[in-house]
């Protein structure tokens, strides 16, 4: 049975409509996509379904949340992760360095970006192809004045970016989950859904091939099965040195303050990251002795545990 | 399942809803109102009993949950309630489906039915937690029937009909419902239940029991030792799967009548004229319709046939489904090794060669596994491949793994930094002496500033959420270890963090066991190393640390081998960070989680207030196996803990076992401030909830006495720094503190009594 009025304008070679959300675990998108989902399926009367990309990741760490729409009566029977999205929400730019946001993003797609840059700029950063429609949206600033986590604001933005999610449908969905769990933040996260709609700016990239759509590319390891070592063995360990973990960092990072520092060593003594270095060197009586260094922020999560701990105010957690 | 509508006029009341498959399988057992769940948090599977908790909490059924050690003990706990007459569930994946193993033959010789839901995952080791069938096969000799879920709605439908199924005149069988971990158990999908609970009552009925253990009008002896006769049993076992056979359609017309949804055994789809076809389990098989669907747009002649029911295996159905087909593609998410196919390979192959008159070519291939997404470019290839042999008659390939990569042979892994040496290992800040006299042992030189010398053997870059305090507290250990150490980490937010392939953050040797086993697999790594030292093989004078690490879960579940290895004094040190729950899962209560403490599975409500019992007090039950040494320590007091490390180091190498406990902070399940959590183990330290003490050869010692410095502080003033204990400071929890505050005391006073006398 074919429904007679179609509600999704765009859809796949199997009536589907993709959504793909990209952010680090904290930010709210599982809630986000979870939101969405019900809101088209409750309120609209789509089919749809909300999924993750699952592991055994922390805190701090890049997770994906993806969700399909198809006509009430149409079944959705692919379970594998949204390659092609017709919506990409970027919850961070900061992510960009480590996963691959803009894969599968072709001509006619839309972006939504959390962002204080302008879309224009935002192109260049994350090399948009053109013939997309960018939505920039500043998701924190909002966040911020309003007390809420980005994710909602970024909803708003969502509700005007895709012709078939009203605004109405959102609404009732966020009402409805948090009235039962969290009634003090109804209101809070209404009014920055509402601001995310509003404030949401438009730009519709032309058509000018400046960038090339970043196609899938399906999984590849350097170690395969013909050249990985049996049983699974790890054989050159320690590498984990090599990840870039700036992203984990939730706007704040430690400053070391070298005349105030006494080279105690405390803060060394609770860094979760091994991220404080100190070196060999001679007092000024010539003795050989222990000296704070430098501070590794390519690993440094921001935790502020080291600040909280320096008996001389020698670190302070400043913005980014 | 055919979506297949039927007359909706007789149809029960239904409401759409947006759940996956564990809310599903919760949703389910909670209707059905059990009297008992015993489990065990496994992931993907343990949504399942946290959703039954939260509705416990909020009042919604009375299933008793009981929270076991260990899976065999989860299956323990539902052969005894089982046996003891009421209905019982349980839910439980991977390795917790292996560890419970041995009680399945238990419940299904000895008839008695239940439900056990199975989130499909992959079986360590290499550990690893995303979906494929390599555990459910385990359980394909169990005995049990084995129900096959695609999607959540067939979850909730198959939970529905589990208990009806098993508790069936003539089955009286245990059922697994089996769907996959992720893609079904956390995929939230348009579905429909049932609006009043009674229409699910009125559904599965009174139970009632054939024998029960506990009415002693009617004595009965279940579990008897059988000799020959046990053939005979098992006969009754094999005729019960028979009866199933007959039983499960009915029930599944039955319950098409009060939902509209009709299942079958086996599913065929676009077989009538189809040549080649793919057989394909579970939540693939949606994905293989779809790939059908379009091959046949091209004119493709392709069909897919899957099941509901593996266990009894609908023999019949699969012939039936395959009679006219030239060529069949068989695809498991798992492998048998060695024998050329995976489990359903092999039983379709057997079915087949039943009806003589099927001349289909067959095709086996593994794909799919642990968690490689399965992605309807897949499914194609193996219906072009099963295609292919239908039109030249022959198979090319008759077994492949699909998906599997071949790697950069060019690639060669290398050191992103040199290797520690023994040497950087032994800087020498700390010495440890033994005053020959009085056999005390004496640490000197450990000072903070100087500690910074000693190299971190875990390496920067690991996973741990901001501000996790395992590290820390390890580092704390690691500092007072000199020269080389190998490590065992037991699984665990520890383990996890350190070891995602291909990367590995330990500088120094590593190795990981399930978390059920640690201490009995580094008693096995020590008692080697000093064989092979004994037969001239490694160097007699070469000195290894042997250090094993696991959280307060991993002591649940792995105290048995825990004590075992205590109890046989082997030279290791074995350390228990201590975070009061099972973080790695999402914060599950462990034993070690205090009294009124809201975990995912003690959910505060107005049914409940959080976990009911008490905190395990692990350092006193190590004590109690009389081993050399026994601490506790925290990072706020980062360098006595550093120094217990350094004697622990000692005692390890010349006398055996060493047990040491830290309080190590969560702030993400804590619901507590990255940054302060040294301050809050703090506060727990100083409110004697967690004591700083040694005890060495029997002799207590209290290292920090936050009375004597003036420093004690309210056990509340502790818990109010964190989200999971807010509550305990609200008028409503005024009992529970009370009794929590009562118990600190009491462990606080008895240790100062045996700090105060050596006896003791
Ligand atoms: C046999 C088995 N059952 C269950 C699990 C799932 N599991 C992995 S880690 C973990 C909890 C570990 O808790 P704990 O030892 O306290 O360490 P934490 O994660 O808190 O650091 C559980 C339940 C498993 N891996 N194997
Ligand atoms: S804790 Fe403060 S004073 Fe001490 S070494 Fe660190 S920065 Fe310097
Ligand atoms: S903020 Fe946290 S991770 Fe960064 S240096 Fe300080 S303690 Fe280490
Ligand atoms: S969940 Fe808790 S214990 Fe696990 S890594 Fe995060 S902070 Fe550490």
């Amino acid at each position: 049975m074919e429904t007679e009025t179609k509600v999704l304008s765009k859809t796949n070679e199997f009536g589907t409509y993709e959504i793909r959300m990209e952010s680090i675990g904290g930010q709210g998108a599982n809630l986000a996509g979870k939101l969405l989902a019900e809101a088209g399926i409750m309120e609209i009367g789509l089919n749809g379904v909300n999924f993750a990309s699952y592991g055994s990741e922390k805190k701090g760490t890049p997770v994906k949340s993806f969700i399909r729409f198809a006509e009430s009566d149409k079944e959705i029977r692919l379970n594998s992760p949204v390659v092609e999205p017709h919506l990409l929400v970027i919850f961070t730019t900061v992510i960009a360095k480590n996963v691959p946001l803009l894969t599968g993003v072709k001509p006619g797609c839309m972006v939504i970006v959390n962002t204080t840059e302008t879309p224009e700029a935002v192109r260049d950063m994350l090399k948009i192809p053109g013939g997309t429609t960018i939505y920039t949206v500043d998701a924190m600033g909002i966040a911020v004045q309003e007390r809420v986590r980005i994710n909602t604001t970024i909803l708003g933005a969502v509700a005007r970016a895709v012709d078939f999610m009203t605004r109405a449908a959102l609404e009732e969905t966020m009402r409805k989950t948090f009235t039962k769990k969290y009634p003090k933040l109804v209101e809070p996260n209404i009014k920055a859904f509402n601001r995310g709609y509003e404030e949401a700016v438009k730009y519709d990239v032309p058509d000018d091939g400046k960038y090339p759509v970043q196609h899938f590319q399906g999984f590849k390891p350097k170690l395969g099965w013909k050249n990985a070592p049996i049983g699974g063995a790890i054989v050159n360990p320690g590498n984990t040195v090599l990840n870039d973990l700036s992203a984990s960092r939730s706007g704040f990072k430690p400053v070391w303050n070298e005349e105030l520092c006494i080279n105690c060593g405390a803060c060394d003594s609770t860094c979760p990251d091994q991220c404080i270095i100190f070196r060999r060197d001679k007092d000024d009586k010539g003795k050989e002795r222990q000296f704070f260094d430098h501070i590794d922020y390519k690993h440094c999560k921001g935790c502020l545990r080291c600040v909280e701990v320096c008996p001389k105010d020698a670190l302070t957690a400043e913005r980014e | 399942m055919t979506t297949e509508t039927l007359d909706k006029q007789q149809t029960a009341e239904q409401k759409t809803v947006v759940l996956n498959g564990n809310e599903m399988a919760a949703t389910a057992a909670s209707q059905i109102n059990y009297h008992v769940m015993g489990y065990f948090p496994i992931t993907p599977s343990t949504a399942i009993p946290e959703e039954i908790d939260l509705k416990k909490a909020a009042g919604e059924h009375q299933i008793h949950m009981i929270a076991a050690d260990g899976e065999h003990g989860a299956a323990g706990i539902c052969f005894g309630a089982a046996a003891a007459g009421g209905r019982v569930i349980n839910a439980t994946a991977s390795n917790g489906l292996l560890y419970s193993i041995e009680q399945l033959p238990v419940q299904s010789g000895t008839r008695l039915p239940m439900v056990l839901n199975i989130a499909n995952r992959a079986v360590s080791g290499p550990l690893n937690i995303k979906c494929d069938h390599s555990d459910i096969v385990y359980a394909l000799s169990a005995g049990w029937i084995i129900l096959m879920g695609k999607d959540p709605q067939e979850v909730y439908d198959l939970n529905l009909m589990a208990v009806r199924i098993g508790e069936a005149e003539g089955v009286r069988l245990p059922v697994i419902v089996s769907f996959d971990g992720f893609v079904t158990s956390h995929q939230k999908r348009r579905s429909l239940i049932f609006n009043d609970v009674k229409t699910v009552q009125d559904f599965v009925g009174e139970f009632t029991p054939k024998i029960t253990v506990v009415d002693p009008a009617n004595p009965v002896t279940l579990g008897p030792y059988m000799n020959d006769d046990l053939i005979n049993n098992r006969k009754q076992q094999s005729m019960a799967m028979d009866r199933a056979r007959e039983v499960i359609p009915k029930i599944f017309d039955e319950y098409a009548k009060i939902s509209g949804r009709q299942f079958s055994m086996v599913q065929a789809y676009r077989m009538e004229d189809a040549e080649a076809a793919l057989f394909i389990l579970n939540s693939s098989t949606s994905t293989a319709r779809e790939a059908v669907d379009a091959m046949r747009k091209e004119g493709k002649k392709v069909g897919v046939v899957s099941a509901s029911v593996i266990r009894p295996f609908p023999i019949k159905e699969i012939q039936e489904a395959f009679k006219n087909c030239k060529a069949i593609c068989i695809a498991d998410r798992q492998d048998t090794y060695g024998t050329g196919g995976g489990a359903m390979s092999m039983e379709i192959k057997a079915a087949l060669k039943e009806d003589p008159d099927n001349k289909s070519l067959v095709l086996s291939r593994i794909y799919g596994l642990g968690g490689l997404e399965f992605y309807i470019e897949d499914a194609m290839e193996m219906l072009n491949d099963a295609l292919d042999a239908s039109t030249s008659g022959k198979v090319n390939v008759p077994f492949e793994y699909v998906g599997a990569y071949e790697g950069d042979e060019s690639y060669v892994p290398e050191f992103a930094e040199p290797p520690l040496t023994v040497e950087d290992v032994t800087p020498n800040i700390i010495t440890t002496e033994r005053d020959p006299e009085t056999g005390e042992i004496k640490v000197k030189g450990a000072i903070t500033r100087e500690l910074t010398r000693m190299p971190k053997r875990i390496a920067p870059g690991h996973g741990a959420c901001p501000g996790c305090g395992i590290v820390p507290s390890i580092n704390a250990v690691m500092r007072g270890l000199e020269g080389p150490v190998v490590v065992l980490f037991h699984t665990g937010c520890g383990m996890i963090i350190g070891s995602g392939y291909p990367f590995s953050a330990h500088r120094t040797t590593y190795i990981h066991n399930l978390f059920q086993n640690g201490a009995a697999t580094m008693a096995g790594i020590v008692e080697m190393y000093k064989e092979r030292q004994r037969r001239g093989e490694i160097p007699r004078d070469q000195d290894i640390t042997f250090l094993m690490v696991t959280g307060d879960g991993g002591n649940d579940i792995g105290m048995g081998p825990t004590i075992g290895s205590a109890l046989r004094n082997h030279n290791m040190i074995f350390i228990e960070y201590d975070n009061e729950g099972y973080m790695n899962t999402g914060h599950q209560l462990s034993f070690s989680t205090p009294l009124g403490h809201a975990t995912s599975t003690s959910h505060i409500g107005p049914a409940q207030k959080g976990k009911s019992t008490q905190h395990k007090d692990t350092a006193q039950i190590m004590a109690a196996c009389h081993i050399p040494y026994v601490f506790t320590g925290a990072e706020c007091n980062h360098v006595d803990l550093t120094k217990k490390a350094a004697k622990a180091q000692l005692i390890a190498r010349e006398e055996g076992f060493v047990y040491g406990k830290l309080l190590s902070a969560c702030p993400l399940n804590w619901r507590s401030n990255e940054s302060k959590g040294r301050e809050i183990i703090q506060a727990a330290v100083d409110s004697c909830f967690f004591p700083l003490y040694e005890i060495e050869h029997g002799i207590t010692k209290i290292t920090y006495d936050p009375e004597a410095k003036g420093k004690r502080v309210p056990v509340l003033d502790w818990l109010k720094q964190m989200g999971k204990t807010k509550h305990m400071g609200k008028p409503d929890y005024e009992a529970e503190l009370k009794s929590f505050e009562k118990e600190v005391e009491r462990r606080w006073r008895r240790l100062k009594a045996m700090a105060e006398n050596p006896l003791l």
